[in-house]
């Protein structure tokens, strides 16, 4: 029997692998329990269950997202809900960027121990304020209609994040049974403010012209000759039209690839890539602590007429919109930006704030001289070329761009800027993706109505 | 209020298992000798520790003989209820009892003179040779009764859980739960009144167990929970049962040939009328009653397996149980029923390793059992599918890893104490009372308890290692050990596989699980726990 007692030891083995899994599990459970259960296919979050989770309200305590009866309701209006998608989120989960995901613990009141059960039987979860306009949104996704694009604007005194719209979209009340399949609704899921890069075109001329304000010092007296098209190394460099001698300024506003194009090759690769990398190009900016994707500008290795692709938008720059954005409060600021965010407040069931949002500085993306001799070129291309009347009284500084993406699609029409009145500190950027109708028409359009109204919401 | 309770109850079963597993530790013998065994030449005094003592030359031998004509494992000295006997396990030079050469099982009294070899040892009781006396009066335990209370304590908070699963009180919820609680109070009086037991512990766990799986089924099923509580009617039955079969040690080991025989035949039925469910051939129907005959092979293949330590000793050759084995794991393949092919091994490794103690042949199991998952992997490729999502079961959360991430999303979203019983998510999750049960019980009830739920299958386990020495036999000590691992080994397949700490399998959660047969085949496996403690035979005798 001695040795029968002593053979059982065989179970000790077997204990101490159950508790070794046990402590695998348990250990997984207190690291990564908050990220467990909030999972998109969690019914206590989507609200089959008793548990309430918080809303989420717009600047003016819209609810844009409730949970009533069980189920998570968003407001009332189609347009406002599509509009409002990429910022509050979807039911699933899909959409990773949105307020509902990224800051589901506090909104669904997860903690450790009571996981998602409310002993109080009441709402656990916080309300999340927005500092978000949904009418400003509704509008922005109004004039962008069924094209594929973004609109985004930001108070750059104070860094609140007023309009941030992407489309495609689709209604989260209600999500389309072909969301997955219809090509219609493919990239709905990014909000391409902050998750998608583009080829930026002519708007990339602000980084070009930063460099050359920086590095070229008879910059205003210069005179680039531009006949319509120079070849450079074999290859063409075309403009729209022939512009003859232009000055540095008219060269920025009626944005002559040539005397860009020339513009970068005398500045270089490494003077080029110094300014981008300045100007925030490789670098992650984030709103709210959701990572956007980086800009990205990369001359190594390439030949002049590449170089000068470059200093055009072209080559293969690409950059994040939300970074023009802060790249744009950036020259309103005097060269340094104040971060934006879209989350005013966060506050608890009852009433005590949790969180609450300010605008923080950022780095310094220009040399303070640099922003304000940029301000002024962009100011004259409203003036000059655009027409100040499409933004009455705001004093738009701003730049277009249209980026050709190749492969039988139309250009990215960009329309980015800000206004430099004190009493409406706007920064905006607009992109209409595949558009055949010219920048001015499509995203001008949109940023005149945008910027009308985004200065009546700050007034 | 509700979960106030939800705080109460995990802490009242942890006081029941606590105060259960220590009056199992008071309840033990001190190992202090009734017998002695006195060497007639040197005078030597040798302590009879043991209920089944192995004699002989080996230094592992319970009693050592120094004595070189005396063979490695010379004799088994051996207690019954009738008193003391000796059998001679194929000595070279013989056993002699006062002279008479031993055949078979010969009885022994005190003062009678055994020799083997050119040794001759006296047996005497303690008194005689003046030592200390023999077992000082058993302490009390904790009372069978208060420890019974208190589960059906936390019974009724459950119940209460259960009657508002709803959200409004509801009485039709709680039938099952009051069917429970007749049956573990009629269990109580039928055991400690009528028989005259002294010890219900193990019961009292498993009714607290099946109470806490019985108010998870309440809440997502009326009918299955019927089902369960039946299956543990059944079950209680089943353990009556076999705590009388077991009390005859003769008597199963004389039906072993029977019992090994009748799995046979199950498993060849099985084979020929099994309906594939989910995948695995192993459900038998008959009307509306359906049986998975596989649970109870499990009892006759440790009943099969087990042995008296006099014929463990004479009968050194495992390869008759190697066969028996490997015809039952060769049908749990043809079922591809491989969840329970892995139980059935385990149980092979622990019977084979303490009867035999060696580690070749477990090595060489082993390595089998390697080839034979190589085998399953290479021809089953849903098998290997479960092994490639393995630890990345959030990269298939639509697909292959549905079960796993959902059962740890509910898992959190319980958080310490669970959102209350009907209030889950996990409920319509594909079996999620029977493989997944671990994470309903950690939604519903919370972490604290599951875990709790987990420690005390882990300490049955535990326990009847404890006992191996102390038991009335090896036949009991290698049963227990082996109800006890399969209880535990299972506890892991279920609670790791459903978490993504193992692949996902597919067996019950002991006493939790929603099952039929399996709940039945548990009772059975905690009979064997039960035959092991010394006190649950003991009994008898005081009323003689």
């Amino acid at each position: 029997m001695k040795t029968t007692g002593r053979r059982s030891l065989i179970l000790i083995i077997l204990t101490v692998a159950f508790f070794f899994g046990l402590s695998v599990f348990l250990y997984g459970l207190v690291t990564h329990g908050g990220t467990w259960a909030i999972q998109p296919f969690n019914g206590h979050l989507t609200g089959t269950s008793t548990s309430s989770a918080g809303r989420v309200l717009d600047r003016n305590g819209t609810v844009l997202a409730q949970t009533k009866n069980g189920k998570r309701v968003y407001t009332d209006d189609l347009e406002t809900r599509r509009a409002m998608l990429h910022a509050v989120g979807d039911s699933n989960g899909f959409i990773s960027t949105g307020v509902q995901s990224v800051y589901c613990g506090e909104l669904f009141g997860y903690n450790p121990i009571t996981g998602l059960a409310s002993p109080t039987g009441k709402s656990a979860g916080c309300d999340i304020n927005l500092t978000l306009d949904a009418s400003l949104c509704r509008l922005a996704r109004e004039k962008l209609g069924d094209r594929n694009g973004v609109a985004a604007v930001y108070n750059y005194k104070t860094g609140e994040m007023l309009c941030m719209v992407s489309t495609p979209d689709f209604d989260p009340q209600n999500p389309p049974k072909d969301l997955d399949t219809n090509k219609a609704y493919s990239g709905a899921y990014l909000n391409k403010v902050l998750s998608s890069t583009f080829i930026p075109g002519s708007i990339f001329k602000t980084v070009t012209s930063a460099a050359a304000i920086e590095n070229i010092s008879d910059l205003d007296s210069r005179v680039w000759n531009c006949p319509g098209s120079i070849t450079v190394n074999g290859n063409q460099i075309t403009d729209i039209r022939s512009y003859g001698k232009l000055h540095f300024k008219d060269a920025l506003a009626k944005s002559s690839n040539v005397a860009f194009a020339q513009i970068a090759i005398e500045l270089g690769t490494e003077r080029m890539s110094a300014e981008a990398q300045s100007m925030g190009f490789g670098h992650n900016f984030s709103l709210d602590g959701i990572s956007c994707a980086k800009s990205s500008y990369s001359v190594k290795g390439a030949s002049e007429d590449e170089l000068g692709w470059s200093g055009v938008g072209q080559y293969t720059d690409l950059v994040n919109p939300f970074h023009f954005l802060v790249l744009m409060g950036a020259v309103a600021n005097g060269g340094t930006p104040v971060m934006p965010y879209m989350v005013k407040s966060i506050v608890q069931p009852l009433g005590l704030p949790q969180k609450t949002g300010s605008g923080q500085m950022g780095s310094e993306l220009l040399q303070p001289s640099t922003a304000e001799r940029l301000k002024s070129y962009l100011r004259y291309n409203v003036t000059n070329q655009y027409g100040d009347s499409m933004f009455s009284n705001l004093a738009v500084c701003a730049k277009t761009g249209t980026g050709e993406v190749g492969g039988g699609k139309s250009p990215n029409c960009w329309m980015v800027g800000f206004s430099s009145n004190s009493s409406t500190p706007l920064a905006f950027v607009v992109l209409v993706e595949n558009s055949s109708s010219g920048s001015l028409s499509s995203a001008g359009r949109i940023a005149s109505s945008l910027m009308t109204a985004a200065a009546k919401v700050v007034s | 209020m509700l979960f106030l309770f939800r705080i109460i109850v995990p802490i009242l079963t942890a006081v029941v298992a606590l105060k259960c597993f220590h009056s199992l530790r008071l309840g033990k013998r001190r190992e202090s000798p009734v017998m002695v065994l006195e060497d007639m030449t040197t005078h030597q005094v040798i302590p009879v520790l043991y209920w089944e003592n192995s004699i002989g030359r080996s230094r592992s031998c319970d009693v050592v003989l120094r004595d070189q004509t005396a063979s490695r494992a010379h004799a088994v000295l051996m207690r019954r209820e009738s008193g003391w006997f000796v059998s001679d396990t194929n000595s070279k030079a013989g056993t002699f009892v006062n002279g008479r050469k031993v055949l078979g099982r010969t009885p022994v009294c005190p003062g009678d003179v055994i020799a083997m070899g050119s040794t001759v040892l006296m047996l005497k009781s303690t008194e005689e040779v003046g030592a200390a006396p023999a077992q000082p009066p058993r302490r009390c335990a904790a009372s069978p009764f208060g420890l019974l209370f208190l589960t059906f304590l936390t019974q009724a908070l459950l119940a209460l859980q259960v009657a508002f699963s709803k959200g409004k009180f509801s009485l039709s919820f709680l039938y099952p739960l009051a069917v429970l609680a007749v049956l573990e109070w009629a269990l109580y009086l039928y055991s400690i009144k009528i028989l005259g037991h002294v010890s219900f512990e193990l019961e009292t766990l498993a009714f607290l167990l099946c109470g806490i799986g019985l108010a998870i089924q309440s809440g997502v099923d009326l009918k299955s929970s019927w089902t369960q509580v039946t299956a543990i009617a059944a079950g209680i039955v089943l353990y009556r049962i076999m705590i009388w079969f077991l009390g005859d040690m003769d008597r199963v080991m004389r039906w072993r040939t029977g019992i090994a025989v009748f799995a046979l035949i199950l498993f060849a039925v099985n084979l020929l009328f099994a309906r594939s469910r989910n995948g695995a051939r192993n459900w038998i129907n008959y009307g509306s009653l359906s049986l998975q005959p596989s649970e109870f092979i499990k009892i006759a293949f440790i009943l099969v397996g087990t042995s008296t330590l006099d014929r463990l000793q004479t009968y050194r050759n495992l390869s008759g149980f190697i066969g028996f084995s490997a015809i039952c794991m060769g049908a749990l393949f043809l079922m591809r029923d491989f969840g329970t092919a892995c139980i059935f091994f385990v149980m092979f490794l622990i019977i084979a390793f303490m009867r035999s103690g060696s580690v070749r042949t477990i090595a060489l199991a082993l390595a089998v059992a390697a080839f034979g998952a190589f085998l399953i992997l290479k021809i089953k490729p849903y098998v290997a599918q479960r092994f490639e999502v393995w630890r990345h079961v959030w990269e298939h959360t639509g697909d292959a890893g549905y079960q796993q991430v959902r059962v740890l999303s509910y898992s959190a979203s319980g958080g310490m104490f669970g959102v209350g019983v009907g209030h889950g998510c996990l409920r319509d999750v594909f079996a999620s009372t029977s493989d997944l049960v671990f994470g309903m019980v950690c939604e519903e009830l919370g972490v604290v308890l599951a875990v709790i739920v987990v420690l005390i299958l882990a300490s049955l386990a535990l326990y009847a290692r404890s006992e191996a020495s102390r038991s009335r036999s090896t036949l009991y000590s290698i049963a227990a050990c082996t109800a006890g691992g399969v209880l535990l080994f299972q506890t892991c397949l279920n609670v790791f596989g459903a978490t993504d700490v193992l692949p996902l399998t597919g067996v019950t959660l002991p006493f939790i699980s929603l099952g039929g047969s399996s709940m039945v085949s548990v009772w059975g496996m905690l009979a064997f726990l039960k035959a092991c403690d010394e006190r649950t035979y003991a009994a008898r005798r005081s009323r003689k």
